[in-house]
């Protein structure tokens, strides 16, 4: 039997006082000087939070002993607009939530927007939906195995 | 073996992933599990611990077989995690494109 959960998707918002161009840099180029690692980390100490700036780039944490961790994979790159990426949160194919996050010029301010989806998709039981995703996902989890 | 009971710190270890997989196929006992990994079954009831700690696993018993299989609230608490990861981590990033965009005006 197969039991799929339907859970709300996370929206965020935050307005940052900074250009739409600097808030996306920020966001990604200098991930490491804001990603909360020392809470929400795979490894004990991190060194670096890198984001390859392309589709189909890693995102991923450099552990103490230069070990990568895989966070997520770049599904679209509209800098300084627009970023998708696709978080395999359990690390297995079929497990796959997406987070957009859109930059919106606010005056002088960026608001930030920020969808965590596809929560109805993550199983906790059965396969039924396994199929759909195992195609196109062997990408990422042949960049995650790879790295 | 030491999580704060995230779900993804109790996933971050590769055996704990492995036993949490083979529970996607549906209840097991430790001893099952024990025979398709390479470990101990006190070091499987280990990993369990931590992936019920993290909500990720339940006990439950069929006549007199003790079984784990996983919690179907433990999607959920993994949805909760990551609210509260987003909430901390937008908080820190304001903060840092703001310092940075202060010390640009500054030049």
């Amino acid at each position: 039997m197969s039991k799929t959960t339907t859970l709300e998707v996370v929206r965020k918002t935050v307005t940052v006082d900074c250009t739409v161009e600097e808030a996306f840099r920020i966001f990604t180029a200098e991930a490491g000087s804001w990603w909360p690692v020392e809470t929400h980390s795979i490894n004990v100490q991190v060194d670096e939070i890198v984001f390859e700036p392309n589709v189909g780039g890693a995102v991923y944490e450099v552990g103490a002993n230069g070990e990568r961790s895989h966070w997520a994979t770049v599904l679209e790159w509209d800098p300084p607009h627009r970023l998708v990426l696709a978080w395999n949160i359990l690390r297995r194919p079929g497990d796959l939530t997406e987070v957009e996050v859109q930059f919106l010029p606010n005056g002088d301010a960026t608001r930030v927007e920020l969808e965590h989806r596809g929560w109805e998709d993550v199983e906790v039981d059965g396969s039924e939906k396994r199929s759909n995703y195992d195609v196109g996902w062997d990408v990422v989890l042949g960049s995650y195995v790879g790295s | 073996m030491q999580t704060n009971g995230h779900p993804l710190d109790a996933l971050g270890d590769p055996t704990r992933r492995q036993v949490f997989e083979l529970l996607r196929d549906g209840p097991r006992s430790v001893s099952d599990l024990a025979q398709e990994l390479p470990v101990s079954r006190p070091a499987v009831s280990q990993h369990l611990r931590v992936l019920a700690d993290a909500g990720l696993v339940v006990h439950t018993k069929a006549g007199t077989r003790h079984l784990y299989e996983l919690d179907a609230a433990g999607v959920e608490s993994l949805r909760d995690w990551v609210d509260g990861f987003w909430n901390e981590a937008l908080a820190r990033f304001k903060a840092a494109a703001e310092a940075s965009s202060r010390k640009g005006g500054e030049r």
